[in-house]
C-alpha cells in the first residue's frame, strides 16, 4: 500500500489486475472482505469499500449468502477501460509532446515500432 | 439493543443494568486470591499460637511456685498475641481500595458498585475471621488454655474467660468489620487527595487524640474514662465501634464516588 | 452510521495544565478510531473522561446516548485497557483471566487461551514480576477477549516486541471482522497502525487538530522537493503545513494536489512525494518548533 492514494482504491486495483491477468477468472469467487483485510492488514471497512467500488462498476457481483464473484464479461470491460485510460494518460501526452518537437505522425509510428522491437 | 437501522441518527440506548449487578462479582474479586485472604492469615495466626504454647509451656515448667505461676498466667489475660490478625484486616481493608479499586474500575464497574461489593466482602470476611477466632476461643476455653492455662483468644477485651460463643463471635465480628472499614476509609482518603490528604488526615487525627488526652489530663478525668469503659463493658465498646465503622463506610462511599485511580 | 461516543465542549483542567481543552467530536459505531498525538497531548485524560474514570471540568459526554459517569448500564459495555493499569497485590495473570469474565459478558475464554499462547504469557507468575511486555499482553488479552461493544486501548503495547505487536494487530483485525465493535486506539506508533484505522483524531495540547476519515487523510498532503526558487514559485499562496530547507534546496509539505498541479510541479522539475499519516501528525503537532531536525 502506498501513501499517496486511498487504500480502498488500491485494493480495487489489485482485484482488477487479477481479473485482467486471469488470476481471477470470470464467475470465480473472490476472497471475502475479511480475508482481504487480514491479508493486507487493513481495516475491513476499507477493504469492503474497495470491493463495493467494483460491485458498483459491475466487475463483481454478490451472491447472497455465498460471497462475491467476478461478473461475466468483466475482463473485457476492464481491458476496454484500461485501453481508454492508456490512450488518455499515455498516448495523448505522447502525441502532444511529439507535436512540440516537430515529430510527424509517421515518424512517431516508426519510433514506436522500433521501440517495441519489431 | 432497541435502536437499529431504523433511526440512524440516534445513538443506541444503554442497556439497563438489570441482571448485570456487579456487586457480588466485586465482592468475589476481594477473595479471588485465597492465599492472601485465607491461608496466609490463618497460618500466621497458627504459628503465633504455636509460639505462645511453647512460651506457656516454658512458664509452666520454669515457674514452680504455684502463686507466681498463677500470677504469670493471670497476666496473659492482657495478651496481645492475636492482634496481628486485626492489623492484617486493616491492611486488607486498605489494599481493597489501594489495589482492587483501580483494578475494579479497569473492569468497568461503577464506584458505587465497587464500594457496595467491597462492603459485602468485608462483612463476609469479618464473619469468616470471626467464626475462626470464635472456634479457637471455644477450644481454648474448653481445654483450659490448651492444657497450659494460656490465653490468646479469650483475653479480657474479647469477653474474657466466661463469655458465650455468640458473645465472642459478636465481638470478633465487630472488631474485624471495624478494622476493614477503617483501613479502607484511610486508603480512600489517599485515593481522593493523595499524599496531602494523608498528611492532613494523620495530623488531624494526632491533634484530636493528643487534644483529647490533654483535655482528660487537664480535667483530671482519667479515672472517669476508666470507669466509663468498665461501665460500658465489651458490648458497649462494640456498639461504639460500630458507630465508627458505619461512619467510615459512609465517608468512604462519599469520597470514593469522587476518586480517580492514578497510575 | 450511528455515533456511539459524543463529546461536546469537553474540558478537563488540572491545577497546572488544561489536559483536555474544549473538544467536540463523535465516534461512529463499529469503527476503529486512532487517537493520535504526542505524549502528554491529553489522549489518556480524554479516554479517562470517556470511560467515566475522570470527571470533566466542563462539557458533556454521551456514550450510548448517556453520561458514562457512574452509569453501570454504559460502563458494562465498555472496556478500557490502559498502559498504567494497576492489579491487586500478588495477583497473577490467571487471576485476571479468572475474574475478567465476571465483568465482560461477551468474554471468549477460548480466544483468551489462544492469545495467552500467542503472547507466551506465563499464567502463574506474579504480575509484579512480569516484564513490561508481558504486563502489556495481559491488558491486550483482556481487551480483545472481553469483546466489549466499545474497547479503548491506551498505548496498549508498551514493551511488546515487533512480533507481539503484529500479533496484536492481526488478532484485533481478525476478531473485529468477525465481531464488529467500536475500538479506540491511542498510540504513537502511527505507521504501524495507519492501515488499521478507519477514522483518525489527532490531539495536541488538549485540543483536536485533526478529525477525519483515514482514507481522506491519505494523499491529503504532498511533499514538494526541489530548488528553493522552484519550490517557492510552485507553492505560491498555498497553505504550507511544513517546511525544511537545506542550502538551496527546500522541502515543503502542502495539501492535496490535483493531476494538473502535479503536472505543473513536474514541469518545474520538482519531486513530489506522499506524506504518511505519521509524518502528517508529526508535522501538525510539531508545528510550533522549527523542525530542522526532521528529515523529509
Amino acid at each position: 500500500m502506498d501513501d499517496s492514494r486511498p487504500i480502498f482504491v488500491q485494493i480495487a486495483e489489485l482485484i482488477e489486475n487479477d481479473v485482467v491477468s486471469g488470476a481471477l477468472p470470470e464467475e470465480s469467487q473472490v476472497p471475502s472482505t475479511n480475508e482481504f483485510a487480514a491479508f493486507h492488514r487493513i481495516n475491513p471497512a476499507t477493504a469492503g469499500k474497495g470491493v463495493n467500488l467494483l460491485v458498483d462498476k459491475g466487475i463483481l457481483y454478490k451472491k447472497r449468502g455465498i460471497g462475491m464473484f467476478v461478473a461475466h464479461g468483466a475482463r473485457d470491460r476492464l481491458l476496454a477501460d484500461r485501453r481508454n485510460q492508456f490512450q488518455n494518460e499515455y498516448v495523448r501526452p505522447l502525441v502532444a509532446e511529439a507535436e512540440k518537437l516537430g515529430i510527424t505522425g509517421e515518424q512517431l509510428v516508426q519510433m514506436i515500432a522500433e521501440g517495441s522491437g519489431a | 439493543m432497541t435502536t437499529t437501522d431504523t433511526s440512524p441518527r440516534t445513538a443506541p440506548t444503554a442497556e439497563p443494568a438489570g441482571s448485570g449487578s456487579r456487586i457480588v462479582p466485586i465482592a468475589r474479586l476481594h477473595v479471588v486470591n485465597r492465599m492472601q485472604v485465607l491461608l496466609v492469615p490463618a497460618m500466621i495466626l497458627l504459628f503465633i499460637l504455636l509460639v505462645n504454647i511453647v512460651v506457656w509451656w516454658l512458664i509452666v515448667r520454669s515457674v514452680t511456685d504455684p502463686v507466681d505461676r498463677a500470677d504469670a498466667l493471670d497476666g496473659l489475660q492482657w495478651s496481645g498475641a492475636s492482634f496481628y490478625v486485626f492489623v492484617y484486616a486493616v491492611v486488607l481493608g486498605a489494599q481493597a481500595v489501594g489495589f482492587v479499586f483501580p483494578y475494579a474500575l479497569g473492569m468497568s464497574v461503577t464506584r458505587r458498585d465497587f464500594w457496595l461489593g467491597s462492603a459485602l466482602a468485608f462483612v463476609g470476611l469479618a464473619a469468616l475471621y470471626g467464626a475462626f477466632m470464635t472456634l479457637f476461643a471455644v477450644i481454648e476455653q474448653a481445654t483450659g488454655g490448651w492444657g497450659l492455662g494460656g490465653r490468646m483468644f479469650t483475653v479480657l477485651y474479647f469477653g474474657g474467660e466466661d463469655a458465650t460463643w455468640y458473645q465472642r463471635f459478636g465481638l470478633f465480628f465487630a472488631a474485624f468489620l471495624f478494622c476493614f472499614f477503617v483501613g479502607a476509609v484511610v486508603s480512600t482518603i489517599y485515593q481522593r487527595w493523595r499524599v496531602n490528604g494523608m498528611l492532613v488526615f494523620f495530623a488531624a487525627l494526632t491533634l484530636l487524640l493528643l487534644g483529647t488526652a490533654a483535655l482528660i489530663t487537664l480535667t483530671e478525668s482519667w479515672p472517669a474514662v476508666g470507669s466509663w469503659f468498665a461501665a460500658t463493658g465489651a458490648g458497649g465498646v462494640v456498639a461504639w465501634s460500630l458507630v465508627i465503622t458505619a461512619l467510615s463506610a459512609v465517608v468512604g462511599f462519599l469520597l470514593i464516588r469522587r476518586s480517580t485511580p492514578r497510575g | 452510521m450511528t455515533a456511539v461516543i459524543e463529546a461536546e465542549g469537553l474540558s478537563k483542567h488540572y491545577r497546572t495544565v488544561d489536559a483536555v481543552d474544549d473538544v467536540s467530536f463523535s465516534i461512529e459505531e463499529n469503527t476503529i478510531t486512532g487517537l493520535l498525538g504526542r505524549n502528554g497531548a491529553g489522549k489518556t485524560t480524554l479516554m479517562q473522561l470517556l470511560t467515566g474514570q475522570e470527571f470533566a471540568t466542563r462539557g458533556t459526554i454521551r456514550v450510548f446516548g448517556e453520561s458514562p459517569v457512574e452509569n453501570a448500564g454504559v460502563l458494562q459495555r465498555l472496556s478500557f485497557i490502559k498502559e498504567s493499569q494497576k492489579y491487586p497485590d500478588d495477583f497473577k495473570p490467571k487471576h485476571v483471566f479468572a475474574t475478567a469474565p465476571w465483568f465482560f459478558p461477551n468474554w471468549d475464554a477460548e480466544f483468551a487461551a489462544r492469545l495467552i499462547d500467542d503472547f507466551r504469557l506465563p499464567l502463574n507468575r506474579r504480575i509484579k514480576k512480569l516484564s513490561r511486555g508481558q504486563l502489556s499482553a495481559v491488558g491486550v488479552i483482556v481487551g480483545l477477549a472481553g469483546r466489549a461493544p466499545i474497547t479503548f486501548f491506551d498505548e496498549p503495547y508498551l514493551g511488546l516486541d515487533a512480533v507481539a505487536r503484529q500479533i496484536f494487530y492481526d488478532r484485533l483485525l481478525e476478531d473485529y471482522a468477525e465481531h464488529p465493535r467500536t475500538v479506540v486506539l491511542s498510540t504513537h506508533l502511527i505507521d504501524e497502525v495507519a492501515n488499521l484505522l478507519e477514522h483518525v483524531i489527532v490531539i495536541d495540547q488538549g485540543r483536536i487538530l485533526l478529525d477525519d476519515d483515514a482514507e481522506s487523510l491519505r494523499g491529503s498532503a504532498t511533499t514538494v522537493v526541489g530548488t528553493r526558487a522552484a519550490v517557492d514559485s510552485f507553492v505560491g499562496g498555498r497553505e504550507v503545513l511544513h517546511r525544511d530547507s537545506l542550502g538551496g534546496l527546500a522541502s515543503v509539505t502542502v495539501g492535496r494536489l490535483d493531476p494538473a498541479e502535479r503536472r505543473e510541479a513536474a514541469e518545474l522539475g520538482l519531486e513530489l512525494g506522499p506524506v504518511s499519516l505519521q509524518q502528517l501528525v508529526v508535522q501538525k503537532t510539531g508545528a510550533t518548533t522549527s523542525g530542522i531536525e526532521q528529515s523529509a
